[in-house]
């Protein structure tokens, strides 16, 4: 029943919202050609399964983000253990260059990687991978650094070996901290995404909106702005999910206002859960590496689908 | 200041931005021995000199002030807008606070580009869609600092200063304000950064000016000493933008103890 009612006024205001939008529709409030109703919206999404392809657009997107999250993952990481575990020093020296190269403004930088990498997706991988390498390689520095010390030592007197150390004691007290940076990675790279699809790309959501917005096609933008906002709260709420489920354990710490105290409802995953979320990014991953080669070749071949070269141009 | 502090300054000095001086003569070095092709890379002197003559013949610095007030408008009126509403909505209408703040984080962590095609198609392509796109990315932040700042006052100090017979102004301006002044300090330096960062997208994607426009338009024309120009200027306003807000933040909030963030 507690439960029933906190839901019931978390979600009021949007339902209301939503209902707001229908029946502006409905009651022809605002004029229909610019601001099309809730259900118009969907009925578009719809259509749009079929007419251009969306579930291609979907996956492109989708898996340019993962692809981008495992090659800095993969560059971060591992460099991150590096600096703070065995070059203290010689980080502390280059600390200044890279928090510069962290806050540069990413998007004045996608026309340089574009002069670099040409329009493919070389191009757009990369950006992405520089948006979501910063966050997680400061995270996981932090995440080293506030390891308890204690703890270390604790380990240490009781003769365990460095390798011991590092895969019992250092990772697991960074995990929750690295795995933040890839919350604020993942979300920074869906936001970018969609502003580099937008400005050059020839598949994925961004790109839907903008040539639906070049045609003229009202409904079509709204469609796929729905999209896109419902697939980016999806992502963080599931990123939220995986990260009460995992670290259960940890306390609960605002940035801003530094209260502390345990998740609330927090439970250990269960291994299923965790297996279907394995099976899930990896089905993502590899059907979007598929539908982006299939991208490829139907732009390329006049022959393939008439309507979607239509669309195109 | 002595020989030596002054030595020690430099030595420090030296030690935090001694890469970044580094970084910029190994960048030079690769261009003038031809390491790094011309074709793709400016080298820094290149880019002085192409700074220079922007500055001279005034482009840059139109472009640059048409990108900082599109900028500054947008803050401004999120500023006018959020902070009296996050003030209310932490304070006086707790409940309604209640039920409004899931839907307020979940608008803010709307995309805002797909937002913006349909602010161009509602507002047209004028200033106001940028300003509008601007307004939208920097009142979350704002908002939920402003709220957040006034939930955490102490409420001790409040039930003190009412048992001495303190007017609702007065609470507002002697208790509330500033006990939640670094809480609006570090909404306002996210916002404007917010600001400025959304902003070059957005007139990449639809504007005829501005600095995002002078790199895009850059990129397609393949002017590249330009497109470096441009992205200089881009990351070092950034950073001054960030600086400033810290800097007034140390200035004003001198009451208060270091927050480890």
């Amino acid at each position: 029943m507690w439960l029933a009612k906190t839901i019931f006024v978390k979600y009021s205001v949007l339902v209301f919202l939503l209902l707001l939008w229908e029946l502006s529709g409905v009651f022809n409030w605002v004029d229909q050609a610019f601001f099309p109703s809730l259900s118009t919206t969907v009925e578009t999404i719809v259509s749009m399964w079929s007419k251009v392809h969306l579930f291609m657009h979907l996956m492109v997107s989708l898996c340019r983000v993962l692809v981008s999250l495992i090659i800095s993952l993969i560059l971060a990481i591992p460099f991150a253990f590096l600096f703070a575990r065995v070059l203290p020093t010689f980080f502390s020296r280059i600390e200044a260059l890279l928090r510069v190269f962290s806050i540069i403004n990413p998007y004045c930088l996608f026309p340089l990687f574009v002069v670099f990498f040409g329009s493919g997706e070389i191009a757009k991988i990369s950006v992405l991978t520089w948006v979501s390498m910063w966050p997680i390689f400061f995270s996981t520095l932090a995440g080293i650094k506030n390891v308890d010390p204690l703890l270390v030592k604790t380990a240490k007197s009781m003769d365990a070996g460095p390798i011991t150390i590092f895969f019992k004691v250092v990772l697991p007290g960074a995990l929750p901290s690295i795995f933040n940076g890839i919350r604020i990675g993942v979300e920074m790279s869906f936001f970018i995404l969609i502003a580099a699809e937008m400005t050059g790309a020839t598949a994925g959501l961004g790109w839907i909106v903008h040539s639906a917005s070049a045609l003229n096609q009202v409904t079509m933008v709204y469609g796929a702005g729905l999209l896109i906002v419902v697939l980016g709260v999806f992502l963080n709420r599931s990123l939220n999910f995986l990260r009460s489920g995992l670290f259960f354990w940890k306390e609960e710490r605002d940035p801003i206002a530094g209260i502390t105290g345990p998740l609330v409802g927090a439970k250990r995953i269960s291994n299923t859960t965790l297996a279907i979320m394995a099976a899930v990014f990896v089905a993502v991953l590899s059907i979007g590496l598929y539908e982006i080669y299939r991208a490829e070749v139907m732009l390329n071949d006049p022959t393939v689908i008439p309507e979607y070269r239509v669309w195109t141009e | 200041m002595t020989i030596d502090s002054l030595y020690q300054t430099f030595g420090n000095i030296f030690y935090r931005f001694g890469a970044i001086v580094l970084f910029i003569l190994v960048w030079q070095l690769a261009c003038s021995t031809g390491l790094a092709p011309e074709t793709f890379v400016a080298s820094p002197m290149v880019i002085i000199k192409t700074l220079y003559q922007y500055a001279l013949d005034g482009s840059l610095y139109k472009n640059t002030i048409i990108s900082l007030s599109r900028a500054f408008y947008g803050f401004i009126l999120a500023v006018v807008v959020a902070v009296p509403l996050g003030f209310m909505l932490g304070g006086w209408f707790k409940s309604f606070e209640r039920i409004i703040g899931p839907l307020l984080t979940f608008l803010g962590q709307f995309n805002p580009f797909a937002l913006f095609s349909v602010f161009l198609l509602l507002f047209g392509i004028g200033e106001f869609s940028k300003v509008a796109m601007i307004f939208w990315v920097s009142i979350w932040p704002l908002l939920y600092n402003a709220s957040l700042g006034v939930k955490t006052v102490d409420p001790g100090l409040i039930k003190l200063a009412r048992s001495m017979g303190m007017g609702r102004i007065k609470l507002l301006t002697k208790i509330v304000i500033p006990s939640s002044a670094s809480f609006l300090f570090s909404g306002l330096r996210l916002a404007a950064g917010t600001a400025f960062f959304m902003l070059i997208p957005a007139e990449m994607m639809g504007a005829s000016r501005g600095l995002g426009w002078l790199i895009i338009n850059a990129q397609v024309n393949y002017q590249i000493p330009k497109l470096y120009t441009g992205t200089l200027v881009i990351v070092v306003l950034g950073i001054v933008i960030d600086y400033f807000f810290r800097f007034l933040e140390k200035k004003v909030v001198i009451w208060k103890e270091a927050q480890n963030l």
